[in-house]
């Protein structure tokens, strides 16, 4: 009896065994579709994300046109002797680039603490709105600026905001106010320029915490009404806590890009008098890189910006794992 | 297995992150900022620095190679009975001004086109840069290496940078005397003095040659000459009386503009304040700067490092916050036509610009868009306010050489040869004078002695309207009216314009050339830190007057000193450094030249 029992547990033992270790080659033959398909985002990213890597060297080089990555000589300093390191060194004694940094910082900041709620309360509110066409027009007017490019939202925001024919300030000195510079003054630039953020982005951005809203089961409501939860507790105790995965996840993937940005929105938006202010890491890879024709400079600039970048997104993501979320992997 | 494919898309998603940030720098620009309607030169080309003194001294005349045989031993083969034996192919660049027709394809480019074809077997491409962001556009054609075969820029720094990357191609090689029979032409037109003006004095290299003026009148301020008659003021002759006629525009706002008072500026300096204030700022230089200064400070081409140029904005910074300026100037830059309406509605009663702004483009011409909107009598003239310390109205001209456009090919050029010879045909007399003028009877006139008078084309001919006034983008060497004689030249520059009184005209070139000065001919060799900062100091240098304009008085000297650090940081401070080291190097302690 005893054996047979002993038996029964190996059999039982064995089995999971081969459960989890189903070989590569078993699972390609079960799944190859799936693997075919990998493919041509692996292709992908190998032709136009990993190829063009290779000039990352550029950093530690001096750059000439016309010749490959790794036959240009090594970076020389100033006195021509030959240092490596001398873009990065180069870079952090540039006030100007120091400046654009830490503008990159504020203002992705303050897009954050400002930009990464307002899709989530617009979400919510949408949420508890009734009636069905209200919600459908409202969604669709909120989505609509994510489709201006930042060059037309510029246009606008002189209609809107410039000095002497702007509309809201031809509204303020009509009603006997003084005309606000809301472009041209740097503190007010900064507000225009994360509110313009904000207007443009959070429709869009509402569309992933709505899908995560409508996965929650409306089973969990109804319990929650029967308990004579109201609408306040209701967001409070479960939409929140059913869409905090989706918050923690694009929370660390926006923490990875506290270094980036885009380009076009800074760039679209700043003008000579605000500088000082929205000269941030991407306009200033632009202007130092192409127009000054300083590739190596702004390559070891965009090389330090990924670095920070993906440091950011893993302490981000540890953290989160840590705190018993799920983190992005 | 789903570990292994999460961990592998992960793993994409962070490394195309990281790829993404890298890839900013080149990301397209958008075009919404930094242009400016009206701004002749762009960069930090120095005009100060110019080699040789105005008129250029006339070389040897170049006579042309007849003998085809002699051609075809010179260019080894390549030119047969004096053509390419087989069809090659160019691209050449070309401004577009937004004017009349597309820069890249009207009866002038065809007329190109057919000529080169026709004598040398060479295809011809134009490639339209807009005028205004010229700079930015031929820094980013380069860096992707789509530049036309034949480039032109004001910007010489750009050149040079991408000269030290190797990516502009050396012209010496046909620029040889052996080579000088096959291009008479250039060479009789820019003479030794254009041609050898970027020659490197180390190993003989030419990156780019520069183009001629054949008019050097460069700025004017100009007032609505029917507003002085409604208020009765004169003319103004000084800074001062410059400054009551804005207190009095301001003051009779309704008068002037009826409802639309709110939009008046009295006077209109641009986001480019450098050029739009560039009477009172050359007013504010001493008249006796030394050379040593004009060499060490006189780099930038808005002389934005000139003492003196602090005083002049210090002014410009007053009137600001006394509302005499444009509010929202800072908004807009170059390329953006909204001052342009402005003009053109009749809103600015002062503006300072090159001396013939107001009459260009014929129908589109802000003088007679004015006439037409406003009424006849409305117009801009020109006047001469800014007085210097001497009491005379000091300003500068352009240099004939070194102030125009510096022609250059870039690396990716393969036809070296055929961009030479396209550089001949735009040079030789005969072409210029047609590209300038058209056909007589649709877009000018002639009087008994040859006057030339300039006519709009009626549309039937539409595509005789020139792009720019005199097609001066399309004969890249030559910048400015040139007929068969300079008196000709002289003659007809007055009716040069259509729909323009030709009165106004010759007002506006004699006060361009009231007490008007060369700049002084200083050159000690390339300038190595000039060429590290590219045309990044442009921005710099626009933001320190921006911020120094609008700055509230109290503030001016704070901001515009900080302003400056920045710009001295960015590349400024180098650049003085090195060029007072090659002034003590070749003068030692003296401030003149001996």
């Amino acid at each position: 009896m005893a054996k047979s029992k002993d038996k029964e547990v190996t059999n039982s033992e064995t089995k999971i065994k081969i459960k989890t270790r189903i070989s590569f080659k078993t699972s390609f033959k079960k799944y190859w579709q799936l693997y075919v398909l990998l493919l041509i985002p692996i292709v992908y990213f190998l032709v136009f994300k990993y190829g063009p890597m290779e000039y990352i060297i550029t950093a530690f080089k001096k750059y000439k046109m016309n010749t490959s990555v790794w036959d240009m000589g090594w970076a020389v300093n100033k006195k021509k002797e030959t240092d490596i390191l001398f873009h990065f060194k180069e870079a952090f004694q540039d006030k100007l680039f120091l400046k654009a940094l830490k503008n990159t910082i504020v203002l992705n900041f303050l897009d954050l603490l400002v930009g990464f709620p307002a899709p989530i309360i617009f979400a919510l509110i949408l949420n508890e709105l009734v009636f069905k066409k209200f919600k459908k027009t409202v969604q669709t007017i909120a989505y609509m600026p994510h489709f201006l490019s930042w060059v037309i939202i510029y246009s606008l925001s002189l209609k809107v905001f410039a000095t002497d024919d702007g509309i809201l300030n031809m509204l303020i000195t009509k009603l006997g106010g003084e005309a606000v510079p809301f472009l041209t003054n740097e503190t007010l630039w900064v507000v225009t320029y994360v509110f313009l953020g904000v207007w443009q982005n959070f429709g869009w951005g509402s569309i992933v915490y709505l899908a995560a809203i409508a996965g929650i089961n409306p089973e969990l409501y109804e319990a929650a009404s029967v308990d004579g939860a109201g609408r306040f507790k209701k967001m409070w105790h479960i939409t929140l806590p059913g869409i905090k995965p989706t918050i923690v996840v694009l929370l660390i993937m926006n923490l990875g890009n506290i270094l980036g940005g885009g380009f076009d929105r800074p760039y679209a938006l700043q003008n000579s008098m605000v500088l000082d202010k929205a000269e941030v890491i991407s306009t200033y890879v632009y202007k130092k890189g192409i127009l000054g024709a300083k590739y190596e400079l702004t390559t070891a600039v965009g090389l330090f910006q990924s670095l920070v970048g993906v440091a950011f997104l893993l302490t981000a993501n540890f953290i989160s794992r840590k705190l018993g979320e799920r983190g992005i992997w | 297995m789903k570990k292994v494919l999460a961990l592998l898309l992960a793993l994409c998603m962070i490394l195309s992150l990281a790829a993404c940030t890298k890839d900013d720098g080149e990301s397209t620009p958008t075009p919404a900022q930094n242009n400016d309607t009206t701004t002749p030169a762009q960069s930090n080309n120095n005009d100060t620095t110019t080699k040789t003194p105005d008129p250029t001294p006339t070389d040897i005349p170049v006579v042309e190679i007849e003998d085809k045989d002699e051609i075809k031993e010179l260019t080894n083969g390549q030119l047969v009975d004096g053509k390419f034996p087989e069809t090659k192919h160019i691209t050449v660049e070309v401004y577009d001004r937004n004017g009349g027709t597309p820069a890249n394809d009207n009866m002038y480019t065809d007329f190109i086109k057919k000529g080169m074809l026709e004598k040398y077997n060479v295809e011809v491409e134009f490639i339209a840069v807009d005028r205004w962001s010229e700079v930015e556009q031929i820094n980013n054609l380069l860096a992707s290496e789509d530049a036309p075969d034949i480039c032109y820029s004001y910007s010489f720094p750009t050149i040079q940078s991408y000269a030290d990357k190797d990516g502009i191609l050396d012209m010496s090689e046909y620029l040889t005397d052996e080579y000088k029979g096959l291009f008479p032409n250039l060479w009789n037109w820019l003479g030794t003095a254009g041609i050898n003006y970027r020659k490197n004095p180390q190993d003989g290299t030419i990156i780019a040659i520069e183009g001629k003026r054949n008019a050097t009148e460069r700025i004017v301020t100009f007032v609505r000459k029917d507003w002085l008659d409604k208020l009765g003021i004169a003319a103004p002759t000084t800074t001062q009386q410059f400054e009551d006629m804005l207190v009095a525009f301001k003051n009779n706002a309704e008068t002037l503009l009826g409802s639309d008072a709110g939009k008046l500026i009295c006077y209109a300096v641009t986001e480019d304040v450098g050029w739009t204030a560039a009477g009172l700022i050359e007013s504010k230089i001493d008249p006796n700067i030394s050379d040593k200064d004009q060499y060490v400070y006189g780099f930038d081409d808005r002389r934005f490092t000139i003492p003196g140029t602090k005083e002049a904005v210090r002014i410009l910074n007053k009137w600001y916050n006394q509302g005499l300026l444009w509010n929202d100037f800072a908004l807009y830059g170059s390329g953006d036509t909204t001052l342009d309406d402005y003009l053109k509605a009749g809103y600015v009663g002062a503006y300072t610009q090159n001396y013939d702004l107001v009459f260009r483009n014929g129908e589109e011409g802000i003088n007679y868009t004015l006439s037409q909107l406003v009424g006849p009598d409305a117009k801009f003239v020109a006047i001469d306010p800014f007085e210097d310390s001497n009491g005379n109205h000091t300003k500068y001209l352009y240099s004939a050489v070194g102030s125009d456009r510096k022609i250059f090919f870039p690396a990716t050029n393969k036809e070296p040869l055929a961009c030479m010879l396209y550089l001949d045909f735009i040079s030789d007399a005969a072409n210029v004078e047609y590209l300038q003028i058209g056909d007589e009877g649709i877009t000018h006139t002639k009087d008994a002695n040859g006057v030339v008078y300039i006519q709009a084309a009626d549309d039937d001919h539409a595509s005789a309207r020139p792009n720019s006034s005199y097609n001066i983008d399309l004969t890249m060497t030559t910048n400015g009216l040139r007929l068969a004689s300079d008196e000709l030249t002289i003659k007809s520059m007055a009716y040069g314009y259509a729909n323009v009184d030709p009165e106004d005209v010759v007002n506006a070139i004699n006060v361009s050339l009231n007490d008007a000065k060369y700049p002084t001919s200083i050159d000690l060799g390339t300038i190595d830190s000039e060429a590290s900062v590219g045309d990044t100091l442009t921005s710099y240098q626009r933001a320190a007057f921006d911020k120094s304009v609008a700055a509230p008085v109290a503030d001016f000297d704070s901001v515009w000193d900080s302003a400056m650090a920045d710009y001295l940081a960015a590349g400024g401070q180098d650049i003085i450094d090195e060029r007072l080291e090659k002034w003590t190097e070749a003068y030692g302690n003296a401030t003149m030249l001996p």
